[in-house]
Formats: C-alpha cells, structure tokens, sequence
C-alpha cells in the first residue's frame, strides 16, 4: 500500500485549517476533559499518599487519672499489650509527659509555671493499632478502665477530609468522563464535517482507485492530531497550575501531606496523551466508517 | 473484456432496471449503449465498476469474475477502468494539471511518473496551453477534455462514458468524439452510454440498445433507432 507521508501530511493539515473553527472546539473540549481527568487523577493520588500517611500515625492516647495508681497503670499496661489489635504502645509517664510540657510551652513562661511537678500531669499510653478501623474497638475497651480519665481518638478530622476529597475525586471523574464524551462526539463532528466538505474529492478518489484506507488516513490523522493537541493543552495546563495550587495547599497544616510528586505529574501527563489519541482516534474511526462509504 | 451473464438488478420498490442482460464485448472495441432514460444504461456501467451488485448473473471485467472480488480488491479494479461523465465531476479548486495529476497521486504513483504522464496526456487532449486554468475557466468541451484525460492517465484497459456530450453543443461533442475514437484506436475498449442520435449514426459502431432493463438490439455497425423511436 503505497500511503506517501507528504500526502497524508499535506491533506491532514489543509483539513485541519479549513475546519479552524471546529477544529478549535474539539480540541479546547479535549483539552477541557483530559485536565479535569488529571486532576482527578492526581487528587487520587495525593490521598492515597496523604491517607497512607495519616493512617501510619493514626492513634489514640489513653490518658490515665494524674494520681492513678502503679496498679492500675500497670493492669492497663498489661491489657494493651495483650490486643492482638494493638500494633505499638508507648507509655509516657509523669517525667516525660512533664519534659513534652515544658518543650510545647517553652515560650510561654506563665503558662509553664502553673505546672509546679511532674505528678500534676496525666502519664498516658499512645497506642498504634494494626489497622485505622481498629482504633474505635481498641478505644472503647479502656474508656471505662480503672484510673482511666479519657480516650482521645486523633481521628475524626481525618475521616471528614477523606469524604471531602472522595467526594470532589467523584464529582471530577463524572464532570470529566460527560466531557470526554463531548469531546469525543464533537471529533466525530469536525470529522463528519471534513468529510462532507471534501465529498467531490473523495468521490474522485473513489472513482479513480484510491484504496479506503489512502482515503480514511488523513481523516484520522486529524482526528487524532485534534485528540493530541488538546493532551497537549491539557498536561500544560496541569504542569503550569500545579505549583500554584501546591503553594495554596502549604499553608493548611492538615494538607502538608497533600501533594504529588514530579513523576506523578508526569505519568499523569502521559496517561493524558495516551487518552487524547485514543479518543481523537475512536471519534474519527466512527465518523470515517459512518459518513464515509468506502 | 466485458461480459455479462443473465445478469438482473432491481432497485428497491421499483421495477427491474436490468433483466437477464448477456452482453460481451470484446478488447479494444467501440460500444454505444443507447435507450430511453431510464432503461439501464447507468446501472449497466455502475454494475461495471461496482458500485452496484447484480442481484443474479455473472459479471467478467479484464479476464476477473467481479462478483467474487473482495471489497478492497473494488479499487485495483477501478484502476482499469476510466470514468467519463456528463457533469465532468472536477475539482474546481484544483487546475487542470492538478485534476489529472491527482487521479495519480491518489493510486500512489511516484511524483516523476506524474510529472512525466500528465503533460503528456494534457497535450493528447489537446490542453497542454491550459494547464494552470481553473475548471471554471475553461469550456463545456475543455472541462471534458480534463475528464477524460483524467480517466485516461492512468492507461485503463477500459474507458467507460456516460452521456459525455449530453452537456456540450454538437460541434464540440463531434471533437470529444474524436478524442474518444483515438483513445480507442490505442487499443482500450470503449463503452459510451449516450442519447445523441447524430453521434451514433455518424460514427457507425456497435450498438447496444436496452429498453426496460432488456436488451432489444446489438447491431455490429449500427445507427441510434431502427426498431423504436
């Protein structure tokens, strides 16, 4: 099949300069989906990093009655070690609790000084479960205990900010795969349109012996620079708009841990090429079976 | 070259355009195809070059059974065979040089045999000063002088015309005519579907009439109505 690179070239282009117009809204309504299927993407794995992060140091802290007694610290002790649950415990006694006061509130002398010794404050257990789920059932079993003051759980601030972010990683593929769709149809279109304002030509090549594929080919080629194009556009727009979304991130303490690397970016931005050319691919596939009867 | 079995077609919801049509031509002759309109004189040529399928019956075109050719053999078979038409179907973007030259480019043949072929055929039809005219520059009978030397460029065994003076006034038919007996007498079988009575009677070639969809008469050296008309 003798397909010339400078024909397919040539037409390909000429096509795409006729069809300016409709040219350009496929590939912003590319550009448009494949960013929002980015960041999509990257928000996913922004929490997946942060929750792993998270979920490492998901604890509770069992604080005992400040003038608890060495038995009950001690039956509590024993108790904690004995969950199969229980990943790590730390117990910080008197001094330390004492020492990590006295850091925390270095600058502030007054406050410091209503602390005279270390028995006025609550020796506690920091207990690491095996699994985030676990800390609730872990928890409730002390919440009771003798010399047992109170049960704190580092955890619901977390749990809302991953159904906020489940919920916006939702919300971006819906948006995004009714705009893949849109961008695809609107291929199919410019496509169509291609084909119908070349119809004399194509009846001659018809005429004269082209094969369907040396017709089908600079059609495609279009479809597919349109799909590119608009990957294109889209990676630009999630390299360029990455530091400044980062930069806003940084100053939310409970986000440090949310962002994606530079080689997350990338593969992102890859996977975006990849689907840019595979829908500019389809929708002229479509268009050059449906419209052009070869 | 040509040959055609018991050959049937029906359009849907019509009545039959062709009916158990036997029809051989042999190479290198000079057919006229002649009938009122609608008596199956295009889709004898569209079955040709299959753009139609016959709905029975046999069609043999160059030596090649084309009712068992598989679809994407279809264009290797156009490219034996020159198509001629009474609205010419140029590109009026393209000049004439371009219009021929594109029925090569597109079959993919190297640019130093389009540069060396086209000219040449330009000046068999007698063109070669209006090469960088536009279509609509030119004549009726200059715009089917590019139609044919487009069919023709590409050297197909056979050159088939449909009405291709229905368009111009009788002089300029006369010189089409002309370019199409040359064209024949370098050995490519022609077959000309046409209603110009004058033409057929002057030119005294085979001719072929159908008349709903049935051949009525194949006459060695004949004229456009003896029996009808």
């Amino acid at each position: 099949m003798a397909i010339k690179v400078d024909y397919v070239a040539r037409e390909t282009f000429s096509n795409l300069k006729r069809n300016a117009l409709m040219t350009a809204a496929a590939v912003l309504t590319v550009a448009v989906s494949l960013a929002l299927v980015g960041s999509a993407l990257l928000v996913r794995q922004a929490v997946s990093r942060a929750t792993t992060q998270w979920k490492g140091g998901v604890e509770l802290s069992i604080f005992m009655n400040p003038d608890a007694t060495a038995d009950e610290i001690s039956t509590i002790d024993r108790q904690v070690h004995d969950m199969p649950e229980v990943k790590k415990v730390t117990y910080v006694d008197h001094t330390a609790a004492y020492d990590e006061f006295v850091r925390i509130f270095r600058d502030s002398p007054e406050f410091k000084e209503s602390i005279q010794t270390p028995d006025q404050l609550p020796p506690s257990f920091r207990v690491v479960p095996q699994k985030a789920e676990l800390v609730d059932s872990v928890g409730q079993r002390f919440v009771n205990g003798a010399g047992v003051r109170q049960v704190v759980y580092a955890r619901d601030t977390i749990k809302t900010i991953l159904k906020v972010t489940r919920f916006v990683t939702t919300f971006l593929w819906i948006v995004a795969l009714v705009a893949l769709m849109a961008a695809s149809l609107l291929i199919l279109n410019t496509i169509q349109l291609a084909i119908f304002a070349r119809r004399r030509e194509v009846g001659v090549m018809k005429l004269v012996g082209a094969t369907n594929w040396f017709i089908r080919v600079p059609f495609m080629m279009e479809g597919l620079i349109q799909g590119l194009i608009g990957a294109a556009a889209a990676v630009g727009l999630m390299i360029g708009l990455r530091p400044f979304v980062q930069g806003q991130l940084k100053h939310i303490q409970l986000l440090q841990q949310f962002f994606v690397t530079s080689s997350q970016v990338l593969g992102t931005g890859l996977i975006l090429l990849v689907l840019g050319s595979v829908i500019g691919a389809a929708g002229s596939a479509v268009a050059v079976t449906r419209f052009l009867d070869v | 070259m040509i040959r055609l079995e018991h050959v049937s077609k029906t359009y849907k919801g019509t009545t039959a355009a062709l009916r158990d049509l036997s029809v051989d031509i042999a190479k290198g002759e000079f057919v006229f195809l002649v009938g009122p309109s609608g008596s199956g004189k295009s889709t004898f040529l569209r079955l040709l070059t299959k753009e139609e399928r016959p709905d029975d019956g046999r069609i043999w075109v160059a030596g090649k059974d084309i009712a068992h050719l598989s679809s994407w053999k279809v264009p290797f078979l156009r490219r034996n065979i020159g198509c001629v038409f009474q609205d010419f179907k140029l590109l009026p973007n393209k000049n004439v040089f371009e219009n021929v030259a594109f029925a090569l480019e597109v079959i993919g043949r190297p640019k130093h045999v389009i540069v060396s072929q086209v000219p040449q055929i330009l000046d068999l039809v007698g063109l070669a000063k209006k090469r960088d005219n536009l279509p609509t520059e030119l004549s009726g009978g200059e715009q089917q002088r590019v139609s044919i030397a487009r069919a023709f460029v590409n050297r197909p065994l056979i050159l088939l015309a449909d009405e291709p003076t229905g368009n111009l006034d009788p002089s300029t038919s006369e010189g089409i005519m002309r370019l199409l007996d040359r064209i024949n007498r370098t050995g490519t079988t022609v077959l000309m579907a046409t209603h110009d009575r004058s033409i057929v009677d002057r030119m005294r070639r085979r001719v072929i009439e159908l008349d709903h969809g049935q051949l009525v008469r194949d006459q060695a050296r004949g004229v456009y109505g003896v029996a009808t008309n």
